[in-house]
Order: C-alpha cells, then structure tokens, then sequence
C-alpha cells in the first residue's frame, strides 16, 4: 500500500491524541489504515425485548455476540425519546440544544409557522413568470436541512477516509460533505408529504373524511372497466384553467392545476384478476397481490419537462366491491426529481445494482393500516416488502465494504413495534382486537429479522472490525393519550377566542393569543408564549421562570383517574436539560416526559381541544416511544467490551472517529466509549 | 426610497394606504407597501404553504 505524505501526517496526528493503546509502530499504523466500523442502526430496538427475546433463544447472533467478548449495554437517549431529536443527536455527537432538533414538529415563533423540525422548503424570491395559465419558474426551490451541527462523518472524509451512511434519519437533503448518502426519514414523497396514499373503491369507508395520510377516491365499475387519476403534486407551471383564484379573507389566493396521469383497471368477468394500463405499461395483479415499482411521468410542461415517481398497486378486492390501494408516489432512485443521494453517482450506482427500491422516509404505510385501508396482514406484507428493499441494500453494502465506515439503517422494526405492540399488551384497548386479526406473534418475527442482519455483519468481522448495533430509543404501549392543549386551556394558561368553537379548533385557529401564556406542540413540546419571542407573546421573560415550575409542579401532579398513574414523570426545563444556541429561541420550554403506557394524544400535537384531558388510544398505532427516555432506553450491543459507565447516543460518533484513529473534534457533546 | 424602483398606484389608494400605513405604525408607506407585497408574494411563491405543510405534516404517522 502507498501512504501519502497526508496518509503519515495523519496518522500520526492521530497517534498522538489519545491513541496511545494504539502503538506508534509502522505495523499498527499500516493495520489502522485497515480498520473497518459498522454501524447497525435499528430503529426502536428495544434492549429489554431484547434480552427477552436472547433468553427464548430467538436472537442466535445477539446471543453469541455477547458470549464470545461482546457487550450489551442500556443506551441514553434524547429529551424526548424521539428518532429524528435522537438520529440528529447520534449524527452530530450533541445534545438538542445544539442540533436545534427538539421534536418532530417545530414553530417559527414570529408567525406561528409550522414545519417538520428536520428540513424546509424554501421558495426562491424571484424567477416567476406567467403566461397565460402557465406559470413558469426560472429558478427551483431549495430544500434545507435544519439540523444545525455538523455530522462526525465529515471528520472522516477530511481524512481520507471513505463513510456511507444508509437511511439515518433527520438527513434530508444530505449534510454537505464528501460521505455517500442515501437521506432517511425526513425525506417526502413526490407529493412533498411524508406519505400519501391513494385508495380508489366503489364503496368508500365511513371515515374517508377524516383520514389523514391518504386520500380516497370514489371510483365505479362500469363494463367491467374502472377508470380514475393518480394525482402528483401541484404543477407550479400552470394555473388551474377553471378557477386560477379565489378571494380568502379578501385575499387572492392562486390555485395551481393538479399533476395527474390516468389510469384504467380491465376487470375479468369471470375470474378475481384485473389488467391496470397506465401510461401504455400494463399490469396485471390477482386479488390480493401487490404490483412491482410503476414508473410514472407526470407531464408539467407539455414534451418538455417532466417529474419522475413510481408507484405499487395492491389489487386489494375486485369483487364484490372495487378496492384499488396505490401507495404514495416515491421519489424515482432512478432518476430522483428531489436530491435524495449525495453524491448522485451513489444513487445511480446502488440503481443499477439493486434496482428501485423505496425512497420515502417512512416507507412503511402505517397510515393506511390506522386508517382501515389495510388490515394487520395486509399491512405486514407491504413492510416486508420495504424490508426486502433494506436486506438487499444491505446485502450489497456488507459486500462491497472493505474501509472506513459503514452506517447501515433498519425501519421495520420500530414501525411494526408501533403497529403491533397491541399484541403483547394487555392494557391496549385494542388488544382482544388484535388477537383475532390472524397474525402470530409479529414483534417476534421482527426482532428474529434483526438477529438475522446481526448474523450477516458478524459474518464481515475480523480484528481490524469493530461493529456496533445501536437504536435510538427503546419501546413502550401507548394506551392513553393526554390532552396537553386541553389540560392548559381548563387551568387557564390558555384560552379560545370563542369557547363555544372549542371542539372545531385545529391548528390553534381560535386560540386567543393575546390572553395565552403556554402551548403545546408536537408530540412532547410545551412553549410559554414569551414576548420578545413569540409574535404575539404576552410573558414577561421576568415571569417566565417562576411560570415555568409552576407549570411543571402541576403537570408532574396530574394523576389519571383511570389507572391512578402519575402520566408524566418529568416536565423537563429545556434550560436545564440543554446547552447551545437554540435553547430558549426554538426550544420547547418544557419537554413533556411522559410514563410507559402515556404519550401526548393525536389531538393535542397540532392544536386541538378535546373535552377530556386523558383518553383511551384505539388507534392501531399501539406502541409509542415519544416519551421520558429514562422509560424507553436505547440499546448498544458491541463486538468490543465497553469502558464508558453511561453511553449516550451520541457518544457514538466520537468512538467511531477514536475506531478509525481520527482526532475527536472540541466542542462535542459525546465521548468515546472505548 | 434609495435604490428602489418606482411604482405607480392610484392616488386614492395612495391615500389610504398611507393612512393605514401611519395607523398601524408603519415607519413609511414604503415600507408598509414592501410589507404588503412581501406577504402577497409569499403566497404565490408558497415555499410552504400552510394547507401544503397541514398536509404534510398529516402524512406522518405520529401526527393524526
């Protein structure tokens, strides 16, 4: 092997820096040019399913990890237990305050603009043009990732030293920096939601109205032949021809023409099949049988420009009713309209060995399953399909990695501990419910899957590997949801413009700001509405403290009347629980911590007000982790024995920096655990 | 204003963006007009509009 004169330099600076076990000796600096870290990244694995599930013997390759010199240690996690806070955290090695990521959702708080707390579309201010009905851009829209830290992985490149990082969450667009990047969880689907699904049927469900996540489109047989869109996202060229505004409020609001490609299904008389032809490709599906990646084209100027995404077609039901589920339009990996790869030769170079696979940040339709769309088995099938797209990635990245550092992610997991956490929980509502819906023992299955991908990285080891599994956060029911918003509107810490409005409000559309001391936002967030800071902020920041302990003694009080438990063990004050610059400027003021069993309700996160303050969750979404960390460890399993007492998250990074003999930058939050 | 370019509106809605302007604290009724057309801009460009970020917002599992 030729070292560089940069090659030496670096080594050496990096014997010199805490390296010592490491000796100077030409061999070991050769054999530390050698060295190879994985990080395994499984979402939600839960150190204490865990070792239940070791002690079974379901977890083979956990289980002989660990007796032949490994180690397996309780992880913390973030203030809130939350992936993308806890990712942003194990990504950049600090703590929230400096990654500026608190919750899921996040307010800016001059206008009360909300946004996902990982990234922003920003529009650009100049570049449009209109002719006609078309509406032509010069200029394309930025997407800007929030995390406001740099990753560890950048050190590494600096060094020479080759990263990819598959899928970790909060990583959409990449972070700037020489690592190949494939973004996770965070990352929209060509509609720029997080996940849109299409349902077409003759006999729409009773609550079309009220999903979320999806859309429903009526859609009736005629001569065995059912005809309907798939609709993309708005084309921002075109004005809608039929009305190009309308007056809201006595403002002109534009609408833009929807993007849509038409499609006809052909359905056998006489037998449960069905021919679908859209865009002149033509699939045919049994009942109950799941379409391969369909590439679309939406058309946004006429032979001109054009937006790429794919689809998957479930043939759910042809007979007696018509049930057509389409998933959300992922971005196309083959040609991406959104930069989901960096660079994109990494993209291009996994596609033609892998072909499509999933590229939404949650892959995984929970939604459709919330909803009704699907049922538990229907619901395994598709994410074992996005597990598959996971294990062949996988596949191909243990075996083309021979250097540096390797960061691999696994979602399925945390998703079906969410959906599926009715199963083994007999204080879920729905759990005789979930009995009887066919499945057997799903969480086993899952974990079992992971054991398998263990088996696959234990089979890459040797001594210059040193291989880590961790998760973000543990797993808990979520059982009873509490009405944060509801809670401080009945004590007079907020109040309606309109009381009689209360159970319409959404969004804090009647929330009478000008009276209002705190909100809640997101999942574990509590915001006093501080002036100076909020636009329309009333509290002194001379008041805010004494405000603040007043607000945590009563919430650490609260006692519910259904199962005589405390729901929230600790109201966490950000200013004590975290250091950097966006503490008390984007920051909750208090992080909510919920118990095992609790978690802030569905209602509550965007600013609803139902009449109790603790309900009963009856979503099959049963199994939740957005609550105090100290209730939901993470986990960390290592083929290396582990000095540090307390591993945190992101005490990761630095130990894989340490691994592969690069300094630890100052600053960090992280230590290494070796 | 230095710099700015020059827009011609009727007189009568100069005036009575001025009287507003000078109600609602407005430093000047340049500076009220930029506010105006910022905000109305800001539609148009959308960069994320409210209805589109509710949407969004919805797709994501946690979020009901």
């Amino acid at each position: 092997m030729k070292i560089t004169r940069r090659d030496f330099i670096r080594s050496s600076a990096g014997a010199g820096l805490g390296l010592a076990a490491m000796s100077g000796s030409g061999k070991a600096r050769a054999a530390r040019l050698n060295k190879k870290v994985i990080v395994l990244g499984i979402d939600g694995l839960d150190p204490f399913l865990l070792q239940k599930f070791m002690a079974q013997g379901l977890m083979p390759n956990f289980a002989k990890l660990n007796s032949q010199g490994g180690d397996f240690r309780l992880m913390q996690t973030t203030i809130p237990a939350q992936s993308p806070v806890a990712w942003a955290s194990f990504s950049t090695s600090c703590n929230p305050g400096k990654t500026g990521i608190f919750d899921f959702i996040h307010r800016e708080p001059k206008h009360f603009n909300l946004y996902l707390s990982s990234s922003q579309t920003i529009a650009p201010k100049t570049g449009k043009i209109k002719i006609g009905d078309w509406m032509l851009s010069t200029k394309s829209a930025q997407i800007k990732n929030l995390v406001g830290a740099e990753p560890f992985w950048n050190e590494l490149t600096k060094a020479k030293i080759p990263a990819t990082i598959f899928r970790v969450p909060s990583n959409f667009p990449a972070f700037a920096g020489a690592a190949r990047q494939f973004s996770g969880m965070g990352t929209p689907d060509l509609l720029g939601t997080y996940g849109t699904f299409s349902y077409y049927t003759d006999y729409p469900p009773e609550n079309s109205k009220e999903i979320t996540g999806g859309e429903v489109y009526p859609t009736f047989v005629k001569n065995h032949v059912a005809e309907n869109f798939i609709f993309g996202p708005d084309n921002s060229f075109r004005l809608n021809p039929d009305k190009p505004y309308e007056i809201v409020g006595g403002e002109k609001n534009y609408n833009y023409e929807k993007l849509s490609i038409p499609f006809k299904v052909y359905i056998d008389p006489a037998n449960p099949v069905a021919k679908i032809v859209i865009q002149g490709q033509e699939i045919f599906l049994k009942e109950g049988e799941w379409s391969d990646w369909v590439e679309l084209e939406f058309e946004l100027l006429p032979h001109l420009k054009h937006l790429p995404g794919m689809v998957k077609f479930y043939l759910k039901q042809v007979k007696p009713d018509f049930k057509l589920y389409v998933s959300p339009v992922n971005i196309n990996p083959a040609d991406p309209a959104l930069p989901i790869f960096s660079p994109e030769a990494y993209g291009r170079e996994m596609v033609s060995n892998l072909g499509r696979f999933y590229t939404q940040g949650i892959s995984e339709d929970t939604k459709a399953r919330s909803y009704g769309i699907i049922n538990d088995l229907e619901y395994w099938t598709q994410s074992q399909m996005v597990t598959a797209d996971w294990f062949r990635a996988y596949r191909w990245h243990l075996d083309n990695f021979h250097t540096g550092f390797l960061f691999f992610y696994f979602s399925t997991l945390d998703l079906g501990q969410h959906m599926f956490w009715r199963y083994i929980d007999p204080g879920n509502p729905l759990h005789l419910d979930a009995l009887r819906q066919g499945m057997t023992q799903p969480l086993e299955k899952l974990y079992q899957e992971m054991d398998a991908a263990m088996g696959m990285a234990m089979a890459k080891l040797d001594e210059d590997t040193t291989l880590l599994v961790i998760s973000d956060h543990g797993f808990a029911g979520f059982n009873r949801g509490f009405n944060l918003n509801s809670w401080l509107l009945d004590n007079g810490y907020l109040f309606l413009i309109d009381p009689a409005r209360r159970a319409q409000t959404d969004y804090f559309d009647n929330v009478d700001w000008g009276r209002t001391r705190a909100y809640g936002l997101g999942i574990n967030g509590l915001y006093l509405n501080l002036q100076g800071r909020e636009g329309t902020g009333i509290v002194p920041p001379e008041q805010a403290d004494q405000l603040l302990k007043e607000l945590k003694t009563k919430l650490e009080a609260l006692v519910d009347p259904k199962t005589r438990e405390h729901p929230i063990k600790n109201a966490y004050l950000s200013r004590e629980v975290f250091k950097g610059k966006f503490v008390g400027t984007l920051s909750p003021d208090i992080v909510v911590g919920y118990r095992r069993g609790f978690r802030g309700s569905w209602e509550t996160t965007l600013g609803k007000f139902p009449k109790d303050w603790l309900v009963d969750n009856t979503d099959p979404w049963s199994g939740d982790h957005c609550i105090d960390p100290s209730e939901v460890p993470a986990t960390l399993v290592s083929n290396k024995k582990i000095k540090k007492s307390d591993p945190g998250i992101w005490d990761i990074g630095p130990s894989v920096l340490q691994e592969l003999g690069v300094r630890v930058p100052e600053g960090l939050d992280g230590k290494p655990i070796f | 204003m230095l710099g700015g370019a020059k827009v011609k509106i009727r007189k009568e809605l100069y005036e009575r963006v001025k009287k507003y302007a000078e109600l609602a604290g407005y430093s000047s009724v340049d500076e009220f007009v930029e506010y105006a057309l910022e905000k109305e801009l800001s539609k148009l460009e959308g960069s994320d509009s409210e209805d589109e970020v509710k949407k969004k917002l919805k797709g994501l599992g946690y979020i009901s």
